[in-house]
């Protein structure tokens, strides 16, 4: 993971920046493709990003900031080591998945969108992607587990606390 | 650039592969559905297992067929032509399974699911002996758990393109009056004519002009789209080329969601080999007709499935929707005319130009001819995709392939098309399965293909709270009735589900909900849809939880708690539940009920961990008896209420 402190570290930031997008052009359509490959490398838009990305697509970095915090699966934080998706659909809504989210977010005392304090462990709003014959589910760095029920939820997290597989 | 022709015999040797069998061939259908249940393990761990004891088969990956109940599955196809599907054959059942199958050569063993084709030996069940397989119409599904989606030789070998060959020997008029004819209505759920779209293009004075697959299916419950994203995806840029000739488009995007990873995959891929075959570029199988396509990766909003949400999307910008007009066909992406249709819609233009609009209407209505995807979840024991032609009712499809409520509930509420078109009661099973039957009876539409139905243990209230809720986190923000009003919606639910329901929340619902019919776009008009239906058919549901304080679900959380038998008696007989319990549950209430009282404890969490694991001493009851006083609300509610 790499950090940005400084106006040079701005400066090298915007170079590396730059060179990931290679093959991007303005006028295209290039946006979001460009924030994809920066999430890519980085694990999130680091701030120190943006003047990258707006130079090279030649757009105003208000127009690439507003792009970012306006679209829900680019973070402005570094991700967790291991992200729990909490499913938000309504079939595993009506089968329970309320009961989920209570249990991930007291057991780690985090809300979605956080990490906990080591980043180890980190809560994302997921939204369904049709795998509805597991609900109520989560899914672990994108592998779903389920159907779950709380007990089965407690169980999930500890043993990821513990460093276990899911 | 190749014909048609020599594409086709290209794919001779894939026709043979999948057609033939001149060994057995063992097929594991893979997409996000089946890869959720295990199905790479199975698919890794039967290729471990012929290689390293020498078996004569092959195993290959083909797409998912639908079924999702019945994932991780195994297709036999053997010497002669049979074809038998196993359902739930996970990783470690793969060495009795092989040593049933191909060892032994039996045919029928526990993993039988049923024969698909050729001739099984006698006893071996067939899938057209199962109701929810025989009262489906899979026409577009046919070669979904048939072919490989990541080779294009193998959706050749089906077919694939067929219909593009056929559209380009014919005028743009005709590709055009043959898509009209066939009243294809546009699948996202709006049912607009696609031909008549498709001539708006064409007739569009704009130049040049763009093509787009709106592939951003966001309304959760539904994954039709995926299907064919990922099982299917030649048929989908097939599609798209046919409504690029007749409407005059030389470029296309293709904007997918985020959260479907491998549809991205499998559609990138799919456009790559279209590309290296020359289905894309220039001179398209040798006519003069050339198209640019590209695959646009959404990155999670709601509203960029709204059409001008999406073209602003494509367009280096917020994905917020425009006011229309100017619509597409005059000012689309990047000011281009443009044509936006579904997923589905181009699946269904390419199977039309392949097989021609008679055998399309074949099935289906005199008003809606044809077949559409549907995707069944919730409470239901078989949940899956399933192609059903229009006329056959909701009944039919929640009764036979959705195999009804789990066992000892009863069917409440069907929620079709995602968070916008709003739940219907018992009278929806009778609805046939076409978009006018639905509006005639008050509902907004028939949605998308996503049918999500509740039983008795669903809270229609609490299903509101989590839509709204949704609604309002996906606003745009554009315009303050729709982010206003869905906020605002949210704000007098929570509080009715907290017990601090009025009687005056009726009548602000209604405000509200005839403020959002002024909002610019689908998102905030639709938004109050859910209220608007319970309000007229759960209205008893509804006054319940305000004037009774009462949920009959027992699922809203401040109309409920959780109360612990705490005889003697009790905790005996449950000593070794309450032990575990204890153990899992993390609050005092449950170490006081087992007992163990530890102070410091944190506050219970309402995980229902507690009756979950103790259904026998721990009780869902009223938080409130009927004739207590209001309770007292945490105050966000501003102070003029």
């Amino acid at each position: 993971m790499t950090s940005f402190y400084g106006a040079s570290a701005r400066n090298e930031a915007t170079l590396e920046v730059r060179q990931i997008l290679e093959g991007l052009a303005p006028g295209e359509g290039d946006l979001l493709e460009a924030l994809h490959r920066v999430q890519h490398r980085y694990g999130y838009i680091p701030q120190a990003a943006i003047p990258g990305v707006a130079q090279h697509l030649r757009l105003p970095e208000s127009r690439v900031y507003g792009a970012v915090t306006y679209y829900s699966e680019f973070r402005q934080t570094p991700p967790p080591e291991t992200k729990i998706s909490w499913c938000s659909g309504p079939a595993c809504y009506i089968k329970g998945s309320e009961n989920l989210r209570l249990v991930l977010e007291g057991l780690l005392a985090c809300g979605m969108g956080e990490n906990t304090p080591d980043n180890r462990l980190g809560l994302h709003l997921g939204q369904c992607n049709g795998t509805c014959d597991n609900a109520p589910q989560v899914w672990v760095d994108g592998e779903v587990v389920g159907p779950l029920t709380p007990s089965k939820t407690v169980e999930l997290v500890r043993r990821l606390q513990a460093g276990d597989q899911p | 650039m190749p014909t048609y022709a020599e594409l086709e015999a290209q794919a001779a040797p894939a026709k043979r592969r999948i057609e033939a069998r001149d060994r057995p061939r063992l097929a594991v259908g893979i997409d996000t559905s089946s890869i959720a249940v295990g199905a790479l393990k199975t698919l890794d761990a039967l290729r471990a297992l012929v290689a390293s004891r020498g078996l004569d088969a092959d195993v290959v990956q083909t797409g998912g067929n639908g079924l999702s109940f019945a994932n991780p599955q195994v297709e036999v196809g053997r010497a002669g032509g049979s074809r038998i599907l196993y359902q739930h054959v996970d990783a470690e059942d793969v060495p009795d399974f092989l040593e049933s199958v191909l060892v032994r050569g039996e045919q029928t063993n526990r993993w039988l699911l049923g024969a698909l084709g050729g001739s099984p030996a006698s006893g071996v069940a067939r899938m057209d002996d199962h109701a929810w397989w025989s009262v489906q119409e899979r026409r577009l599904m046919s070669e979904m758990g048939l072919i490989d989606p990541e080779s294009i030789d193998d959706a050749l070998a089906t077919g694939a393109y067929a219909g593009l060959e056929r559209s380009l020997v014919m005028t743009q008029e005709d590709v055009i009056a043959e898509v009209t004819g066939s009243k294809l209505g546009g699948r996202s759920g709006g049912f607009f004519p696609t031909g008549r779209k498709w001539d708006f293009l064409r007739t569009s004075p704009t130049t040049p002009k763009t093509m787009v697959c709106n592939a951003d299916e966001g309304d959760p419950g539904a994954w039709v789209n995926r299907m064919t994203m990922e099982d299917d995806p030649h048929a989908l840029i097939e599609g798209m080329l046919i409504g690029a000739w007749a409407a005059g488009a030389a470029t296309g995007y293709i904007y997918v969601r985020e959260e479907y990873p491998l549809a991205f995959e499998r559609v990138v891929k799919a456009v790559e080999q279209a590309y290296e075959r020359g289905l894309l570029g220039k001179d398209i199988l040798g006519h003069d007709f050339s198209f640019e396509m590209k695959v646009v990766r959404g990155a999670g909003s709601y509203v960029c499935g709204e059409e001008s949400g999406l073209i602003a999307s494509i367009e280096d910008a917020r994905g917020m929707p425009k006011i229309r007009p100017p619509y597409p066909a005059a000012s689309g992406v990047f000011g281009q005319g443009s044509n936006v249709n579904n997923v589905g819609s181009y699946h269904c233009a390419a199977w039309i130009m392949r097989h021609g609009v008679e055998k399309y209407a074949d099935v289906g209505t005199e008003r809606n001819p044809g077949t559409m995807l549907f995707s069944l979840s919730g409470h239901v024991q078989r949940a899956g995709c399933f192609e059903f032609a229009f006329g056959v009712t909701v009944g039919q499809a929640y009764e036979i392939c959705g195999g009804g409520a789990p066992v000892g509930h009863t069917f409440k509420a069907l929620q079709p098309g995602g968070p916008l078109l709003g739940v219907l009661p018992e009278f929806a099973l009778d609805l046939a399965i076409e978009p006018e039957a639905f509006r005639e009876k008050g509902a907004v539409g028939l949605g998308g293909g996503g049918f999500v139905f509740l039983d008795d243990t669903a809270c229609v209230i609490d299903l509101c709270a989590q839509f709204e809720w949704f609604l309002e986190d996906e606003s745009c923000g554009r315009c303050t009735t729709c982010h206003g009003g869905t906020q605002r919606m949210v704000e007098i639910i929570r509080r009715i589900q907290r017990g601090g329901g009025r009687e005056s929340d009726i009548g602000k619902f209604r405000l509200i909900a005839d403020t959002l019919k002024y909002s610019n776009c689908f998102h905030g008009q639709f938004a109050p849809s859910i209220i608007v239906n319970t309000m007229t058919w759960f209205a008893a549901e509804l006054e319940e939880h305000i004037f009774s304080r009462h949920c009959r679900a027992g699922v809203c959380k401040g109309l409920t708690r959780y109360e612990a038998g705490r005889d003697k008696a009790t905790r005996a007989e449950y000593a070794e539940a309450y032990a575990r319990a204890a153990e899992t549950c993390l609050t005092l209430a449950m170490r006081r009920a087992a007992g163990d009282a530890v102070e410091g404890q944190e506050p219970c969490l309402e995980c229902v961990v507690c009756a979950e694991l103790l259904p026998q001493a721990v009780h869902v009851v009223d938080a409130f008896e009927q004739g207590d006083p209001a309770p007292e609300l945490i105050s966000i509610q501003p102070a003029y209420e």
